[in-house]
């Protein structure tokens, strides 16, 4: 019933997104939950709904849950799940639906701040586009907790481009606990973002300089990031008491202690390696994600929203515990740039991997481990091809950032790389 | 001749100048015995008690300092070595073979009847040694004695449940509380090469008395059977080594009819020639049918109590015990009426390599309540979800059955899971427990050769114990019941292709970072385009 609503631009916003969410929330109130709950690729050992229960359920009867060695969750969900928010129940399923629709209102506000407007027309769109993406609707009705770290994502990035500097730097800390590479990822044009404006210059690309960045704003801000950051520190080792939890949960992004299935590249990878080269690759794969920041910003130093926006997609290709709703959050973006749709270099290849990758991988997930019949390398395989339709999205996504300057194709033109 | 004469007179002379120069007394006692269960098997138990008189167990706190000299004449020296080398106080060691049925055959004589390996002890605290250094110099110690994998029960199964596994001796009081470690490895097989380190700890071999009987042919055809090494402290008797040998035999299967009638002969192709000399007591204990009319032979030095005790030393050699039904044997077609006061049943449900639903049911036999220790020593292959955890009792829901509840979660690659609880079940009911279990996945190098066999679990130990009494073990109810070990199906990666995985995976990257830095640095231009020939512009 809401899908129906979305596909007609002109419909009105104060409508259409309530009934998104309505819709979001009856699914969420089925028994589609449970029976997705266990899905590799909806969830991964950070994320996984059923460690965030068990992890509670310790906590609950006096175990250190950081004691063991499968809870990874933060332990600011510990204090909030504990106090506040529903784990069970119709609750969990209004947290989490709420949670999405608060990441979609953050989506087309960061759409609407980049045209500096109040309210347009694509509104409706854009919310669509983050509730109805089945990669970022699905890990959500699995109650993976990624759906809290897109939502803080874009959060962050909806307050930067609001100039709301504080709220901003809040929601990253926030990020940093719950998932420190994409705060990492996303920290460098964050700043730049909260400096500048995200109004879109793609079309015209300038220096930095040109923007009239407010560098005095940066060092407050570095002290004040450093201060939240220490202060949801202190936070976590004074619920989780102990500091156990650094290890547990910002360890693991590094060092992959859990070899569970997931989408991304790091799983197979490490489970074949020699163990001797264990180390050396582990340190090669943390330091490749780095390395696609400065680059990045560099490059699109005119519209650090779109270089977040790029950065969101190298994290979504390359991170260590992947779940769909990363590439979803990336794919979902692609709403708010509509500017460059007219040049994307190879939009139907990369929609039909996606769809391939899309198709296969839960197919080949089930006849791995539940039925049986296929081996390991078939889901592997399956997963090789999401990693090169997702890389085929950031390229497409790069080429399209970097060919709208050059403008229209006249006859008897072409615009190739030098 | 002459030979067999001088070496009769030496062993003489060295027993006689042994015994007067031994500084603590020594004494050996052998028993036997052998008890016909209702499915027609015949249960025989062998049990070799070495008391050292007045000895006690090294305290830890003298680790450092050089121990006094060990002068044995029938206490195993090697085994002797090993305790005080580590200042063990207590400590049991079972190899074991095949499940035992408790429905069907009771409880056994040897509490230890858990599948596969398993070795406990109970230590000191010491100031240089921590308790684990030297529990891993134990198990090392011990596999090369016995010739078993005990060095696979390393700290990843290594765990220290107080409650199950009281200590069945006294403890001394050296200040520092005693710890217990426990181990288990289900996947061990109990074969000849441990028969034979076992029988060199005995002080007469298989050479004589009742020890003769163990013949590892017949031992290892029985349809179950296990050994167990036990040391103990008894404050004022002194340190008590037991090695005990338990099997199954079905002497109906060896019967061209219908028979169950079994003497030394059938179960063990063998018959008592000689006494041993150094054993203070060598008796065989039949424990006599009250059904069925039958005939023993030959005459039982003495008979109370349905016990049939014959005395190895006075009675006539070649001794050959026999029981013989007048009918045949009759198989009881039902159980209804089970020896054990409870029923256990543990499973692994569930098809998926990524996860499953551990199920386990007890059911009382008995018109009073009983509780329950349940302990579960879990290796980190499988993870619980306690959270999952609900309990039925005759099919309706009902958490409260559960108390005491203690969990120390697995660390993967460095620790099991321990969870221990008190579950209550009513008379004559049936209580069901459930909980959901994740399955791990291992890196290749950590399967086993024949990964696709997968991974046992161990026994999970089921300890009955009236609430109203104090003591929790070795009361009437029964001692530990172990479940039959699980058999856990994980999902295995290709173990032939690391490289093409590692090519795979890495040219994948480079291609997608190759693409994005050649978008990054190289400048958009624009060409013009003519029929004939390029043109820059």
């Amino acid at each position: 019933m809401s899908s129906s609503k979305s596909h007609s631009p002109p419909v009105d916003f104060g409508l259409a997104f309530p009934a998104l969410v309505a819709g979001r929330l009856l699914l969420a109130l089925t028994s589609l939950p449970d029976a997705l709950k266990h899905d590799h690729q909806l969830s991964s050992a950070l994320t996984s709904y059923s460690n965030l229960q068990e992890g509670i359920y310790l906590f609950k009867h006096g175990v250190d849950p950081y004691s063991g060695g499968s809870f990874r969750h933060s332990p600011l969900y510990l204090a909030l799940f504990t106090t506040i928010l529903p784990v069970t129940g119709v609750g969990a399923a209004i947290v989490w639906t709420l949670c999405d629709a608060v990441g979609a209102w953050a989506l087309v506000n960061i759409w609407r701040a980049r045209q500096r407007v109040s309210s347009t027309e694509r509104d409706s769109l854009v919310a669509a586009a983050y509730l109805l993406n089945p990669y970022i609707l699905l890990p959500s009705l699995a109650r993976s907790t990624s759906s809290f770290e897109n939502t803080l994502m874009l959060l962050s990035l909806m307050f930067a481009s609001q100039g709301k500097a504080s709220a901003s730097i809040l929601a990253i800390c926030f990020l940093l606990h719950l998932h420190p590479p994409s705060m990492l990822l996303i920290f460098f044009p964050l700043l730049m973002l909260i400096i500048t404006n995200p109004t879109s210059r793609l079309a015209s690309p300038r220096p930095f300089k040109e923007l009239n960045p407010n560098r005095d704003k940066l060092y407050p801000l570095m002290a004040e990031c450093v201060l939240y950051a220490c202060t949801f520190s202190l936070a976590s080792t004074v619920v989780s008491g102990g500091t156990a939890w650094i290890m547990q949960t910002w360890g693991a992004s590094v060092t992959l202690p859990d070899l569970t299935p997931n989408t991304g590249l790091w799983w197979y990878f490490f489970t074949e390696m020699f163990d001797h080269f264990r180390p050396f690759f582990l340190m090669v794969f943390t330091v490749h994600l780095l390395i696609y920041i400065l680059p990045i910003c560099i490059k699109f130093q005119h519209d650090p929203l779109y270089a977040a926006f790029l950065l969101i997609g190298v994290l979504g290709t390359f991170k260590a515990y992947p779940t769909l709703s990363d590439p979803g959050l990336f794919l979902s973006m692609i709403a708010i740039f509509p500017e460059m749709y007219p040049y994307f270099r190879h939009p139907i290849v990369t929609a039909l991997l996606h769809l391939h990758a899309s198709l296969l991988m839960p197919l080949f997930n089930h006849l791995w481990l539940h039925q049986g019949t296929g081996n390991a390398n078939f889901f592997y395989a399956s997963t090789l091809v999401f990693a090169c339709s997702n890389g085929a999205a950031l390229v497409d996504c790069i080429w399209a950032g970097l060919r709208i300057a050059i403008g229209e194709e006249k006859e008897g033109y072409a615009v190739v790389q030098e | 001749m002459q030979a067999g004469w001088k070496a009769k007179f030496l062993l003489g002379l060295s027993l006689c100048l042994s015994a007067l120069g031994s500084p603590i007394g020594e004494q050996f006692d052998e028993q036997l015995t052998l008890k016909s269960l209702r499915d027609g098997k015949v249960l025989s138990r062998f049990s070799f008690t070495t008391l050292l008189k007045g000895a006690s167990p090294r305290n830890p706190q003298t680790l450092g300092s050089d121990d006094i000299s060990q002068h044995y004449t029938i206490f195993p020296l090697a085994l002797g070595q090993i305790l005080r080398e580590y200042a063990i106080t207590e400590m049991h060691l079972t190899l074991n073979a095949g499940n035992w049925n408790y429905d069907r055959w009771g409880y056994p004589e040897e509490a230890g009847v858990g599948t596969g390996a398993e070795l406990w002890a109970w230590m000191g605290d010491g100031p240089s040694d921590t308790v684990d250094d030297r529990w891993k110099g134990l198990r090392n110690a011990l596999a090369g004695l016995f010739c078993a994998s005990l060095g696979s029960l390393d700290e990843q199964r290594t765990t220290a449940p107080v409650r199950s596994f009281e200590p069945e001796g006294n403890l001394p009081d050296w200040g520092p509380p005693h710890q217990i470690r426990h181990a288990s490895l289900a996947s061990e097989h109990v074969c000849t090469e441990n028969l034979t380190p076992f029988l060199k700890l005995l002080p007469c071999k298989s050479l004589s008395g009742i020890a003769s009987l163990l013949n590892p042919h017949r031992l290892f055809d029985a349809d179950w059977h296990g050994m167990g090494v036990h040391v103990l402290w008894r404050e004022g008797e002194g340190v008590e080594v037991r090695l005990a040998f338990q099997s199954i035999s079905d002497p109906v299967r060896y019967s061209l009819g219908r028979k169950q009638d079994w003497d030394f002969r059938t179960l063990f192709d063998r018959t008592i020639d000689r006494k041993c000399p150094v054993a203070q007591s060598s008796h065989v204990v039949v424990a006599l049918p009250t059904s069925a009319e039958f005939d023993i032979s030959p005459e039982p030095t003495s008979n109370a109590a349905g016990l049939a005790t014959f005395d190895v030393a006075t009675l006539n050699k070649p001794l050959d015990v026999g029981l013989r039904w007048r009918f045949d044997f009759q198989y009881p077609l039902d159980f209804d009426s089970p020896t054990s006061s409870l029923s256990v049943q543990r499973t692994l449900r569930g098809s998926s390599q990524a996860r499953g639903q551990l199920s386990l049911v007890l059911k009382n036999h008995r018109n009073t309540s009983l509780h329950v220790v349940y302990l579960e020593t879990m290796p980190w292959l499988v993870q619980f979800y306690l959270h999952t955890l609900q309990i039925y009792i005759n099919g309706s829901r009902n958490d409260d059955a559960m108390s005491d509840m203690t969990y120390m979660p697995s660390i993967p690659h460095a620790r099991p899971a321990t969870f221990q609880c008190v579950l209550a079940v009513p008379p004559g009911g049936a209580l069901h427990l459930t909980m959901d279990v994740a399955k791990s996945f291992l890196r290749y190098t950590e399967h086993p050769p024949d990964a696709q066999r997968g991974w046992d679990l161990p026994p999970a130990i089921l300890t009955p114990f009236d609430p109203t009494s104090n003591r929790s073990a070795n009361d009437p109810i029964g001692g530990r019941i172990y479940t039959p070990a699980l058999l856990v199906d994980l999902a295995t990666p290709d173990f032939s292709m690391p490289y093409n995985v590692i090519i795979f995976t890495c040219s994948l990257v480079a291609f997608i970072f190759g693409s994005v830095f050649n978008l990054l640095t190289r400048k958009f231009v624009v060409v013009h385009i003519e029929p004939t020939k390029d043109k820059k512009e």
